[in-house]
């Protein structure tokens, strides 16, 4: 049964372990495979080089692009609206250029276009001045968002940002007849589930590995917002010092500046600020007097508090049994 | 006499029969019984803490220059003592020093700070409350010679990088924290010290600076994480071309499948096109993506790519990416199912669920 049964590795059927391939599972075989070979000349994962792609199209740089009828249509509105501006072109031409539109998508089908010399140089004029008016669009409208937010250092944009948010919310709300402190009723569930998983924190390092890579890269960030950058004193630095730019085998490097009393002045300051903070990262636990006192002096409890810490959770069963004065049957 | 009664090779001078204690009769115990109030061994305990009494020697005040020169003398005996007996104990040491700072004497105290080092130059909290003695006493160049040590000693220490920076920073020679970076950048830090140098330029509006450190950021440690964040700052600048170019060429580091973060930069990179409004290329990506991402990898992008095909694709396209991405995953269950069944023929449920899932693929061929 298993063994010298005729079965076409192809065959869907090929699974089974008791089916055997008649010609009807070869014709479908035959079929399934002329299929497949249909496909593969209409797959759109095939090389750039392969690919059907008008030069006019505006997704002729995406390497995976390939011009279809829509394309086309486009590229035909255009090139009629530049005809229809510049009122360069006579009436034949117009007609010679559909003509010749209709010829290049037929012969882009193909991937070869077929144009006289008259017909080629006119394309590669239009192709141009395509060119060109893509090239003065694209640069306006760039230049234009640059004028729009010049001086886009950190933290403006989002100012920026954040206002205009406030300001739709607020209109949202006011259409609703809410106060803007349930702004978040206007939240889908969607984003309130969001809402929620962001104020999942991992959970803060403790023990040894309070300073651990991380934490002490946020605790450098911290300290370097609070620097007051003097742009002035920088700029009047960098025109005065010809190597502003060192490298890291710079000479420069020893060399006594004359520090204003003020920076120093400001190193002290924030060197004091941190050791005041630093004085509040470990907070003073209260004193339970009604707790069990099971030390003979201070040293001897704060002995029995790191013991307990360690073993507390292992020893409190006999512990428990000591104080009852019985062990529980097990 | 015997060995037990002699006196010294015992109990010293006293002997065996001496130590012996004698109740007379009266006080024998006449009652074994429990008596009917018992004390706690928690009550002793309590009590005699409380009538402990505190033996401190009584608080001085010192008067004239001789007194506070003994009572100097006398702290520094017992710290040197102490220091000797524990060498390698650096709290005892620190503590020493730290009392010499707050006699005022800064160059005893650098002679403590340098002998301790002597011992051990490895620990980096030294060198930082050494650095931060002179800074506190505004000895800056002095503090500037601790940190130079220290970071020639120990350059895989970030913490003291940072600090040394900030330090030379915060007292407004902004080249010589640049230099600074500089060396520390010879040592291929790990990605947060690129970082901290990128925000550095950034603080001064050094934009091209920034450019370039991210380029060589880059180069150092190629993972896709970085790129991402080099396309995102040019994309807040608006440099869209640049952005691009990065992406693309994040795109030709040939990742490995197994790669987590090749996902995201897909995502990445699709999101960016989508926010210059390129459909699209947008679209292009996530095929592209959907092709080499192993399905397991994939959750993400295939969710990105359906909220995609819903906003931006016209119907088909968007039951098109529905289909192939119920498709992937069903073949996903199918494989399961198929194992399961060949692991244990005797499982009927898995079996029967096997047989169903092979008659609707045999359905669907004939289709």
């Amino acid at each position: 049964m298993e063994k010298g049964r005729s079965v076409h590795p192809d065959c869907i059927n090929a699974s089974n372990p008791y089916h055997e391939c008649v010609e009807y599972c070869f014709q479908r075989i035959a079929e399934s495979n002329s299929r497949a070979e249909e496909d593969e000349t209409n797959d759109s994962s095939k090389e750039p080089e392969e690919r059907i792609v008008h030069p006019d199209c505006i997704n002729a740089s995406n390497p995976y692009h390939e011009c279809s009828d829509h394309c086309f249509k486009r590229i035909a509105d255009l090139k009629a609206q530049i005809e229809r501006n510049e009122s360069v072109v006579s009436v034949e031409e117009e007609r010679a250029n559909q003509v010749e539109q209709n010829d290049d998508n037929v012969d882009s089908e193909s991937g070869q276009p077929h144009l006289t010399e008259k017909q080629k140089k006119l394309f590669e004029l239009r192709l141009k001045m395509n060119e060109a008016r893509k090239a003065n669009q694209m640069a306006m409208v760039a230049e234009k968002k640059k004028m729009e937010a010049p001086t886009e250092t950190r933290g403006i944009s989002k100012q920026k940002w954040l206002d205009e948010r406030k300001k739709k919310i607020g209109k949202l709300l006011d259409s609703n007849g809410l106060d803007m402190s349930k702004a978040y009723m206007l939240d889908t569930q969607e984003k309130a589930e969001a809402k929620y998983k962001k104020w999942e924190k991992d959970p803060a390092p403790h023990g040894w590995d309070v300073f651990n890579q991380k934490t002490l890269y946020n605790a450098h960030k911290k300290r370097t917002q609070n620097i007051q950058c003097d742009m002035e004193a920088y700029n009047k630095a960098k025109e005065e010092d010809p190597e502003f730019y060192r490298e890291a085998s710079s000479l420069q490097y020893g060399k006594m500046t004359k520090t204003p009393e003020e920076n120093i002045d400001r190193m002290v300051k924030e060197l004091q600020d941190r050791d005041a903070k630093r004085k509040s990262f470990s907070r003073r636990r209260k004193f339970h007097e009604e707790k069990d006192i099971d030390s003979i002096n201070d040293r001897n409890e704060h002995f029995n508090k790191k013991i307990e810490r360690a073993f507390g959770k292992y020893t409190l069963e006999i512990k428990n049994n000591l104080e009852r004065g019985t062990a529980l049957p097990d | 006499m015997s060995p037990a009664s002699h006196p010294l090779l015992t109990l010293g001078l006293l002997t065996r029969r001496d130590t012996e204690v004698k109740l007379p009769r009266s006080t024998r115990v006449k009652n074994k019984t429990a008596a009917p109030i018992q004390i706690t061994a928690e009550q002793i305990l309590r009590e005699a803490r409380q009538r402990q009494e505190n033996h401190r020697p009584p608080k001085q005040k010192i008067t004239d220059s001789d007194e506070l020169a003994d009572y100097r003398l006398r702290k520094r005996k017992e710290f040197e003592d102490v220091i000797r007996r524990a060498r390698r104990n650096t709290g005892t040491w620190v503590k020493y020093a730290s009392w010499e700072e707050s006699q005022g004497d800064l160059a005893r105290a650098r002679s403590i700070w340098e002998r301790l080092l002597d011992v051990d130059y490895r620990n980096p909290t030294l060198w930082l409350k050494y650095a931060e003695m002179e800074m506190r006493h505004r000895f800056i160049n002095h503090a500037r010679n601790v940190w130079d040590r220290a970071v020639a000693l120990l350059p895989r220490v970030d913490q003291l990088w940072y600090k040394y920076i900030h330090m030379v920073e915060i007292l407004g020679d902004v080249a010589a924290a640049r230099q600074i970076f500089e060396r520390w950048m010879d040592w291929k830090p790990d990605t947060q010290g690129w970082l901290s140098y990128i925000k550095f330029e950034l603080r001064y509006d050094e934009v091209d600076r920034a450019r370039a450190i991210y380029e060589r950021l880059v180069v150092c440690h190629p993972r896709p994480s970085y790129f991402i964040k080099y396309a995102k700052f040019e994309a807040k600048r608006r440099e869209i071309a640049r952005a691009r170019a990065v992406y693309e060429r994040a795109i030709d580091l040939n990742l490995s499948e197994d790669d987590v973060e090749a996902e995201q930069l897909f995502v990445a990179f699709a999101g960016f096109e989508m926010w210059c409004k390129e459909t699209e290329r947008a679209r292009c990506i996530y095929r592209y993506a959907l092709d080499h991402v192993p399905k397991g990898r994939a959750k993400d992008l295939y969710h990105e790519y359906d909220a995609f095909e819903k906003q931006y694709g016209d119907t088909a396209a968007m039951e098109d990416a529905i289909i192939v991405r119920k498709r992937k995953l069903k073949s996903d269950d199918d494989e399961e199912e198929e194992e399961q069944v060949r692991r244990k023929p005797l499982n009927y449920d898995s079996l029967l669920e096997a047989a169903y899932i092979w008659k609707k693929q045999k359905l669907a061929a004939d289709i």
